[in-house]
């Protein structure tokens, strides 16, 4: 699904590189996690692959279902199936929630070619999404998420991607700023919408989140290189070492 | 004025003004309430529009009217109309209400501020209405301007007089074709309101200079929005006299301008008279492709105006390198226990709400719409009307994808 191959990244205004030569290969239906200390490059990796500025790819390629990812508006990428929770979601002052949502789903169907959901259909579909997820009216009315906890935050990053049902799924540190209950429903909300045909890239600091979002595999990055790959106990390996034996 | 039968008393009137107009000082780029503003729409009342398709100059129109100036006539549409009558009638009659009104405000509000195309206007209207309401209205009373491409100017003199506890809205569109120098006087008596929304027309490529000069009594409200959708010149000049105590008002503006240098000025003066009153001012300004907005806006606070709550904010979203947006505000304070605020600032589309939006697949050009209604709600959420507010902002969101494709 997703290849990544010798894949070497700069900041566009530092010309400091911090991907350094990373090569991954993702499978439909599989879920991996990346591990590391901070500066490795992870959130770079991840915005990398979401398409934002200030980067520049030096070298390498990443390739999503047989075409060049980096060519790809972000917009783009969003149709093809790729989806980022963000670490930090952003506030929208302004932009009403169910107005985000709606034009979200509605932009993705019509560059696929797909007919637009209708407003009924849709407050339907988002509401049986946000009953499971906890999130409530009042906070579905709101502006995207204005006044809202972290938690509320990342639970609405879950409830965007239930709705607009992404093939490849980067989860860049979901679990920072969340305490344990909400872990777990955001780890329900993710476990219940993994399925054969999607794959998941979680990226995270601790070993926490992988006891409820188990990875079929645990790769160490560390100054912009994959320098390990194991299965969840290497997860647990780094939870009591931590990163000094990969350093 | 030869070709109208004029009262004795305006004729008066005229003689005293036409007096000391002299003192009056005159436009140039060296004074403060022209610095930066362009001379061009008033330097060369002519103007070439056979490029211009008229049919096009629609105007904003979310209501059919009840009254249309059609050049110099007034059309009246329905039964509202009843309350209007024309200014030029209302000059010629010698026991006219308007004589204990006509061209007092105007005079008022050169004591501050010079406005000598007020003065103008005023010895020399050409068409308009009256206004003199003793109850309330249900709807909001439309008023149409559809000005003649064959006249260079169009000189438009209204008076609006609201009595004690009467409530009125009234929403004034235009296509203005031709060069459109309004002032509306507007008296306020005790607990009296008027919403007023001024929907300038859009694209429009006329230079429209639009003056309202307002009396409030005591617990009386004064609620203006005035919206730009691409008007090629407008310059705006309110003054606001809170004369008792209680009064609430608010002006609000929103421009979206990104046609190549169109221009809006918006100049406003509110004097704190008495004790307790509120004013608020939002100017929200979204600029591109070497347009321009300005905002003078001046809040003066007298010594017996205690506990006046003064608000101001004008703020700019700049879409391109080359779009300028100035601010002046002033606060000129003689009472001691007040609360007067201003904020000014000017900032790009934030990028990462961009990206944010963009990474769930939103299109480009959709993304940054969004991001311009949310920078504008602000200024909408000042119009009190929900059904006004929600039509309004409809529009706005149809109107605002030829904003970014064309």
């Amino acid at each position: 699904m997703l290849k990544i191959d010798n894949l070497k990244v700069s900041l566009e205004e530092e010309e400091k590189q911090i991907i350094k030569g990373l090569s991954l290969s993702i499978n439909p239906g599989e879920f991996h996690a990346i591990m590391g200390p901070n500066g490795s490059g992870k959130s770079t990796l991840s915005s990398v692959l979401a398409g934002k500025d200030g980067y520049t790819v030096d070298s390498g390629s990443v390739t999503f279902e047989g075409r060049n990812l980096l060519e790809a508006e972000v917009e783009e990428r969003a149709a093809l199936g790729i989806f980022m929770a963000f670490q930090y979601p952003i506030e929208i002052p302004g932009v009403g929630n169910m107005n985000f949502l709606r034009t979200a789903l509605n932009s993705q169907r019509k560059t696929r070619g797909q007919e637009e959901l209708n407003a009924a259909d849709f407050l339907k579909l988002v509401r049986a999404i946000a009953k499971d997820l906890e999130i409530s009216d009042e906070m579905m009315k709101r502006p995207v998420n204005v006044g809202a906890s972290g938690g509320e935050k990342k639970r609405n990053e879950i409830l965007q991607m239930c709705l607009l049902e992404p093939k490849f799924v980067i989860l860049d540190e979901t679990d920072s700023g969340l305490d344990v209950d909400a872990m777990k429903l955001v780890s329900k909300g993710v476990n219940n919408f993994s399925s054969s045909s999607r794959s998941f890239l979680v990226i995270t600091h601790y070993q926490r989140l992988l006891n409820y979002i188990v990875p079929d595999f645990v790769h160490i990055l560390v100054d912009g290189r994959i320098v390990d790959t194991g299965d969840k106990d290497l997860a647990l390996h780094v939870e009591e070492t931590g990163y000094k034996d990969f350093l | 004025m030869s070709h109208v039968d004029i009262s004795g008393w305006y004729n008066s009137l005229q003689q005293e003004f036409r007096s000391n107009s002299s003192k009056i000082e005159k436009i140039s780029r060296r004074s403060e309430y022209w610095r930066k503003s362009n001379l061009d729409i008033v330097s060369d009342f002519v103007y070439d529009s056979s490029d211009t398709d008229i049919n096009k100059q629609k105007g904003t129109c979310l209501y059919e009217p009840d009254l249309t100036i059609h050049g110099d006539n007034l059309e009246f549409m329905n039964k509202q109309s009843n309350q209007i009558s024309s200014i030029m009638d209302v000059i010629a009659d010698e026991q006219s209400f308007a004589k204990n009104y006509f061209g007092r405000l105007e005079e008022k509000s050169q004591k501050r501020i010079p406005r000598p195309l007020a003065r103008d206007n005023t010895l020399d209207p050409k068409v308009g209405f009256a206004l003199s309401f003793s109850d309330c209205l249900k709807n909001p009373l439309v008023i149409h301007n559809k000005t003649n491409t064959s006249n260079s100017n169009c000189f438009q003199r209204n008076l609006i007089v609201i009595k004690e506890n009467v409530e009125v809205t009234i929403i004034e569109t235009g296509n203005n074709l031709s060069v459109f120098n309004t002032v509306t006087e507007i008296y306020l008596e005790k607990n009296a309101k008027l919403n007023y929304l001024d929907f300038t027309g859009e694209n429009n490529i006329f230079p429209k200079i639009c003056h309202k000069f307002c009396d409030m009594a005591e617990n009386s409200s004064f609620n203006h929005f005035g919206l730009k959708l691409n008007t090629k010149a407008t310059r705006t000049e309110i003054e606001l006299h809170l004369n008792g105590k209680g009064i609430n008002t608010s002006i609000a503006n929103v421009s979206l301008l990104n046609k190549k240098n169109h221009f809006s000025d918006e100049n406003v003066l509110i004097n704190h008279n008495g004790f307790e009153c509120k004013s608020r001012q939002v100017f929200k300004s979204v600029l591109e492709n070497d347009c321009t907005s300005i905002v003078r806006g001046k809040i003066y606070v007298a010594p017996e105006a205690q506990k006046t709550d003064g608000y101001q904010s004008s703020r700019s979203l700049l879409l391109s390198e080359n779009s300028k947006f100035f601010c002046k505000p002033e606060l000129e304070i003689y009472a001691d226990d007040v609360i007067c605020s201003h904020g000014s600032t000017s900032s790009s589309l934030d990028r990462e709400s961009l990206f944010y939006l963009l990474s769930r697949g939103v299109h480009k050009s959709k993304a940054k719409e969004m991001l311009v209604i949310a920078f504008i709600s602000e200024a909408l959420e000042e119009i009190e009307s929900e059904d006004i507010k929600a039509a309004l902002s409809n529009y706005i969101e149809n109107w605002i994808s030829s904003f970014f494709n064309e």
